[in-house]
């Protein structure tokens, strides 16, 4: 109770003293610069401009979970993307690091970086909610703050999205379309729990589901986004008797399409994420597949809008990112590349942003922290 | 920020032996996980960029004093020769009723605070009615109870949201003299909960269960009260932890990976501190040290710039060593015999 006390005395004082103003950027008024690039999400998308400074910058990437393929080739695409020539020029720094799913170390990892004089921190979250005192913390020390696949909540920060709830709900959709079943029932592998990419999936699919008006069942598995994961509760879900109309699968699509030809299940629709191996098998195969999501390279793109928000340019609080879906059976050279490692992830290329990558650019990175 | 805690875990051993300065073997293990966290952490501000900064102990501090809470709850029930791995399912119980009830003015954010306390001491209790009235193994009924309570956390909060007072927050996160509040809290956890749980009847009833529980209770020790206390307190403590979890994110999270790791972790730290896995010797203060080295692992990797999927793997060998220096049993077992208790 005396501690409680204390805490309260100390409480009450602390509010009897100024409120702290927090810096940060100026919200001003659109466009922005290079709106094919950087696309505001909505028309009432508010604008942020930080004041020029010279550079080259310091700038770090904090990821979170690194334990799959996409997170490790989304770090080798920033760390490629911050080797080309005229991106490099702008770069004194580029620091990455992952520090797995605990939010209290990404958090400090953050601040850390804040601390050490960085001028842009890239942030992948652990926990969307989470991050409010980092932007705080970074606003009053002028260092720009941007997320990208798990975008942070706080709006004083630039979020780079991809339209994870649409790509569920595609998904959704895809499958209803491609069978009669009635009630049908689905199979979802799905993320990380509590994952803000996989909440936000769910949601759409359920929708779609819901608004459907058909009767459906949906099993849960979570197959963590990686191959192995997704072929094992797969085939467990197979193995338990389970009789699906459908497969959705967040990631590590392979491993889901793999137990179920293994599994001796009927070979029904799959929707999956981009990877070369589960289009590889779509063609082989012969699967019904739709391939969805937003190519790691959306680590580059979030570099690319760190540089100009350094530079002083004008850029919209919340970045709409394309989404690429394609179906089977899949293009060669287009949408799978057979001399690529199954694991690749295809969609690596924003015309719009100018930013684009050959393979082996991509292959002579790996998801280390440097 | 050593100096008080080896202050206070010392006065006790010169009543005891007179004079002569010896050490207890608890002692041993606050004095060696400190040393061992004094040396990582030296290391780590020389590898730092900018050097040891009030900002980057802050933030350091923040981190492990997360850690070191759940550690403290966890060295209770060890004590006693039992274990609670229902501790980081309360710690995220307490992140997510705190990001629904601490908030508004400083009264209800007060009020807020006692609740969540008062909830985790719930929660603890009800760990040890269980275990004591149902004659249960620790083991089993907080894997039970862990699941329950991440259970009754997803329904709070089903996804990451909330909010918190701002000022308590800011508050409970920052330094002062760059001494971090964190640690200040740390500090007085010691002086207000674990000193005087050590030195009162049931606190040492607890170090004497956790010796030999058959002799404590062929001495009257009060053994169904001791250990009831004993999980109370853990859960009390592990929902201050979850209260500061709050303060650093500014919302609740139900995430059954966090409420894990804090549960390992906290076993890995409580080992480093010093407390024996068998129970009967320890202190929650070795575990906020084995906290801090553990944390000071993590940072160790960052700065030297190791493969992130080779984390793990760096974090289990460390531990291993620790825990092998730690508890070189046979050194201090007094009689061959009680290897082979």
């Amino acid at each position: 109770m005396k501690a409680f006390r204390v805490t309260s005395a100390a409480l009450a004082a602390l509010m009897m003293s100024t409120a702290l103003a927090s810096a940060g950027p100026a919200t001003v008024s659109g466009p922005g610069a290079d709106p094919a690039c950087f696309t505001p999400v909505a028309e009432d998308t508010a604008y942020f401009q930080w004041e020029a400074r010279p550079g080259p910058y310091k700038i770090a990437l904090v990821n979170g979970f690194i334990a799959n393929d996409w997170r490790v080739q989304m770090i080798a695409v920033a760390k490629a993307y911050a080797e080309q020539p005229d991106v490099a020029a702008n770069i004194e720094e580029f620091k990455v690091i992952s520090v797995g799913e605990d939010i209290a170390a990404q958090i400090a990892a953050a601040n850390n970086f804040i601390d050490q004089g960085f001028d842009a921190i890239i942030i992948n979250a652990n926990n969307t909610a989470a991050f409010g005192s980092v932007v705080r913390k970074a606003n009053d020390a002028n260092v720009v703050v941007l997320s990208f696949d798990n975008v942070i909540d706080d709006p004083n920060q630039i979020a780079i999205n991809v339209n994870q709830k649409g790509l569920g709900e595609s998904a959704a959709e895809f499958l209803l379309e491609n069978s009669d079943a009635d009630p049908i029932s689905l199979l979802h592998v799905r993320g990380p729990a509590g994952q803000p990419v996989d909440i936000a999936r769910n949601e759409g699919f359920m929708e779609v589901l819901a608004a459907s008006g058909r009767q459906y069942e949906v099993t849960d598995v979570v197959g963590n986004w990686a191959p192995g994961d997704s072929q094992k509760v797969t085939a467990d879900a197979i193995a338990a008797g389970g009789q699906f109309d459908g497969v959705y699968v967040q990631g590590g699509s392979q491993g889901a399409a793999t137990a179920l030809l293994d599994g001796g299940h009927p070979a029904v629709p799959i929707s999956g994420e981009t990877e070369n191996a589960f289009r590889q098998l779509c063609n082989a195969e012969g699967l019904l597949c739709q391939s969805g999501g937003t190519g790691p390279a959306q680590s580059s793109v979030t570099i690319k809008t760190a540089i100009a928000a350094l530079q002083g340019e004008v850029i919209p609080a919340s970045i709409a990112l394309p989404t690429s879906i394609s179906y089977a059976p899949f293009a060669e050279g287009v949408d799978v590349f057979p001399e690529l490692p199954g694991s690749f992830f295809a969609g690596n290329n924003f015309e719009a942003c100018n930013i684009g990558f050959t393979a082996e650019e991509i292959a002579a990175q790996t998801g280390e922290n440097n | 920020m050593n100096a008080p805690t080896k202050a206070i875990g010392s006065a006790p051993t010169a009543r005891r032996s007179g004079p002569r300065f010896r050490l207890t073997a608890a002692q041993r293990g606050i004095l060696l996980a400190a040393g061992i966290f004094a040396v990582m952490f030296a290391v780590y501000g020389w590898k730092q960029s900018v050097g040891l900064t009030p900002n980057v102990i802050n933030t350091a501090a923040n981190k492990g004093a997360l850690l070191a809470l759940v550690a403290m709850a966890q060295t209770l029930p060890i004590l006693t020769r039992g274990l609670d791995l229902s501790v980081g399912a309360v710690f995220v119980l307490a992140n997510c009723l705190a990001s629904s009830v601490v908030v508004g003015d400083p009264m209800m954010t007060g009020v807020g605070i006692v609740v969540v306390l008062i909830a985790g001491l719930l929660c603890g209790a009800l760990n040890g009615v269980i275990i004591v009235y149902g004659r249960l193994q620790p083991l089993i009924v907080t894997l039970a109870t862990g699941a329950i309570f991440f259970g009754v956390s997803l329904a709070i909060r089903p996804q990451p949201g909330g909010s918190v007072n701002f000022e308590f927050a800011d508050f409970m996160t920052r330094s002062t003299y760059a001494v971090p509040h964190s640690v200040i809290l740390l500090v007085m956890v010691v002086v207000l909960v674990w000193i005087p749980y050590r030195r009162s009847v049931l606190g040492r009833a607890a170090f004497a269960i956790g010796s030999a529980e058959q002799a404590a209770y062929m001495s009257g020790v009060p053994i169904e009260r001791a250990k009831v206390l004993a999980y109370a307190l853990s859960g009390f403590l592990a929902a201050i932890g979850g209260l500061l979890l709050t303060a650093l994110t500014y919302s609740g999270a139900a995430k059954i990976t966090i409420a894990n790791d804090y549960t390992l972790n906290s076993i890995g730290a409580v080992v480093i501190g010093g407390t024996s896995l068998f129970g009967g010797v320890g202190s929650a203060i070795g575990s906020i040290f084995g906290a801090f080295v553990m944390r000071t692992v993590g940072d160790l990797l960052i700065v030297f710039d190791i493969n992130p999927v080779l984390q793990p793997l760096f974090v289990g060998i460390v531990l291993l060593v620790a825990v092998s220096i730690g508890s070189l049993r046979i050194l201090r077992i007094k009689n061959k015999l009680d290897l082979y208790r």
